[in-house]
């Protein structure tokens, strides 16, 4: 993959790149025939981020490489994943790129795994970095935004306005709409009767915004941190900001669109039950397969206790697909080439038919009864996506981070 | 016991949140007392050994357009509240440009002093923002902890430099030792000494003036005796001192101190 970004446009990619590092400590880098994409998925999978820029915010964008004789055939460039802390440094001051920077050449070497970023200065300095990466499948969440019954749509300016009256450590925020009025508000999980600290709330009228649509009264709440990134990287771009969310418990999708590049920030919503929320296990893979084939429950929150007690230390990696084997319709052992899930409740009677049959599909399911939230829901990146979107499961996924969200399971199918 | 009161005005709103500001930037906690004309932001530290206690007197009339108040009872109409003022100079922060900011106190589930600020907007109506601060009332039994320092028969009593001056002296001095010695006379003059085994670094200031003291039954009478030109000094924590001019953002008329050399006190008082 070789592309060159102008320097004009090197402030949008920078500010990209701090949104990404809002979500999580390595992203992922994955060159496309269309374009550039970087995506991006919190630790908890409660957050997932995704900015795809078209060959054409490029002075000069190439994503094919040449097939290497001793590897079997490939069409598309790797997918690199990065560490964060890598990249942010040749990104630092944003506002300072514009004026010192000519033009940054990026370009793979995919025989000893080495991306390069080459930032031609002012003066002929040059400032070359050579990271090192490590392949990876890229994950797409899976999120039907065109079904989500609320949206809304305001300037980046807007939002930026509405955000900064909170304070900088405030974790989470409320959404909360009715068809005449829009509120955010700063959620804590205190005991009401003796707060310590301060709620902020503010009121708005949907007149401020350019598109106001709300379906259902509903009030999602979401974490402000991650959000935080892409309403700065939003501001770079000055493109409107929509929001798609649904019933609580349902992700929140913050997007972006332009003739260039789109993003998308996908968050997980606090679902409505108000159960105390004890340390919650990381999702795990192995639990999903076995409550895949277990599961029948409806309700999300109550089912895979058991399970879920059983199961081993979750952690998402790659490598130890491999290891998770043993149970038959392991969606995991089969990486990759995999199609964007289904959802699972929907179908649980057939829960293990469907796994079986879905032998590349991922899934992530609920396990434990403590949590609310799920997580969301990914599939890896097919070369041939799928054209009909289904329903999209929840994953559910505990963290031991106290803002644990998570999506719940939506409850369409397609 | 009900409070409610109104700033409409950005030149008045600003000066109080400057006022909020520097109280914030000394204290984590303080209380907050409301009577019909005035609010006081009162901290009483009763650390002994340099413990610094604060008491800022506003008339309400100069900032609020409206003032309500009803105490906790007819005969004790007043109102103590303990609240974090880092909560009111944030709430307040955003507010600049506010159409009214109104404050309230309220029961909901605890109470709260809930500053509602409405801001001008694009559309017909205004964006309102509404901050809920948690206060806790200060029964009655213990007013009495809270009541105006009185003040000491002090030695001298001395206006101060200019207080960006004095603050970047005293940061200067922070870096070689950890007490400041000041000293001041009623000639006007005062000196910042810091001492060390390796260095001893004083600044003089002149023509600083002395403040005028009716003198109250005989309490300041020795002061009319005293000479002109002998120095009061305390040694003082520079640390708090310079938490003390650090959190300066309001630019007083008048900032004093006295000096009172027996009790070693050191007391910074101003107008705001």
């Amino acid at each position: 993959m070789k592309c060159v970004i102008g320097g004009t446009h090197l402030r949008v990619f920078g500010r990209a790149v701090h949104a990404m590092a809002r979500v999580s400590d390595e992203f992922c880098f994955d060159p496309i025939d269309k374009g550039l994409a970087l995506r991006s998925v919190n630790s908890s999978r409660s957050a997932y981020a995704y900015v795809f820029f078209s060959s054409m915010f490029f002075q000069h964008y190439c994503c094919t490489a040449a097939p290497q004789p001793c590897q079997k055939e490939r069409q598309l460039s790797l997918a690199c994943k990065l560490i964060i802390k890598s990249v942010l440094p040749i990104f630092r001051c944003v506002n300072m790129l514009e004026r010192h920077v000519e033009k940054c050449n990026i370009y793979t070497n995919a025989k000893d795994h080495h991306i390069t970023f080459q930032l031609l200065c002012r003066n002929g300095i040059v400032k070359t970095h050579n990271l090192a990466f490590q392949e990876c499948d890229p994950l797409q969440a899976v999120f039907a935004k065109h079904l989500c019954p609320n949206v809304l749509r305001a300037h980046s300016r807007l939002l930026a306005d509405i955000m900064v009256h909170f304070p900088t450590s405030q974790e989470e925020v409320t959404l909360s709409v009715t068809p005449t009025r829009v509120c955010f508000k700063s959620y804590t999980e205190e005991n009401t009767d003796f707060p310590k600290t301060m709620v902020t709330e503010i009121q708005l009228n949907p007149d401020e915004f350019d598109f106001f649509q709300v379906g259902v009264d509903s009030e999602v709440t979401f974490c402000l941190r991650e959000l935080r990134g892409l309403l700065a990287f939003s501001e770079a771009t000055s493109v409107s900001v929509s929001i798609h969310f649904d019933t609580p418990g349902k992700p929140v999708a913050f997007s972006i669109e332009d003739v260039v590049l789109e993003a998308s920030f996908i968050l997980a919503t606090l679902s409505d039950s108000r159960s105390e929320m004890a340390s919650q296990e990381p999702a795990c893979f192995s639990q999903m397969q076995e409550s895949s084939k277990t599961c029948t429950d409806k309700s999300i929150d109550k089912d895979g206790g058991a399970e879920a007690a059983a199961s081993k230390k979750p952690r998402w990696n790659r490598q130890a697909q491999n290891t998770v084997s043993g149970a038959p319709a392991s969606p995991l052992a089969k990486q990759v080439r995999s199609v964007p899930t289904v959802s699972y409740r929907d179908t649980a009677g057939t829960g293990g038919t469907a796994a079986t049959k879905a032998d590349d599909r991922a899934v992530l399911e609920a396990e434990s009864p403590y949590h609310k939230f799920h997580s969301l829901f990914f599939g890896a990146v097919s070369f041939k996506e799928d054209a009909t979107s289904h329903t999209f499961h929840s994953l559910a996924t505990a963290s031991d981070t106290e803002e644990d969200f998570g999506k719940t399971q939506s409850s369409q199918v397609l | 016991m009900r409070f409610r009161a109104k700033i409409v005005d950005l030149a008045c709103l600003n000066h109080f949140s400057r006022v909020i500001n520097t109280i914030a930037k000394l204290a984590k906690t303080c209380t907050l007392r409301l009577t019909v004309n005035k609010l006081y932001f009162i901290l009483s530290d009763r650390v002994a050994n340099g413990g610094v206690s604060m008491w800022c007197e506003l008339c309400q009339g100069n900032f609020f357009d409206e003032f309500q108040m009803e105490g906790v009872a007819a005969d004790h109409n007043e109102i103590y509240l303990e609240l974090m003022p880092e909560n009111l100079s944030r709430a307040l922060k955003t507010a600049q440009n506010a159409k009214a900011v109104k404050i309230k106190l309220t029961n909901k589930h605890s109470p709260c002093l809930k500053v509602a600020v409405e801001l001008p907007s694009l559309s017909s109506s205004s964006r309102i923002v509404t901050h809920d601060i948690p206060v806790r009332v200060i029964p009655r039994r213990l007013w009495n902890d809270f009541r105006e320092p009185v003040v000491p028969d002090f030695d001298v009593s001395i206006y101060l430099p200019v207080l960006k001056t004095m603050k970047s002296i005293v940061e200067r001095m922070k870096n070689l030792s950890n007490y400041i010695v000041i000293e001041a006379n009623l000639s006007g003059e005062m000196n910042l000494k810091i001492e060390t085994d390796v260095v001893s670094v004083t600044t003089h200031f002149k023509d600083l003036g002395n403040p005028p003291w009716a003198s109250e039954d005989g309490c300041q009478s020795s002061a009319q005796g005293r000479d002109l030109q002998s120095m009061a000094e305390v040694r003082i924590d520079i640390k708090k001192l310079q938490q003390l001019l650090v959190g300066q953002q309001v630019n007083p008329t008048k900032a004093l101190c006295n000096i009172h050399r027996i009790a070693k006190s050191l007391r910074v008082g101003r107008d705001l």
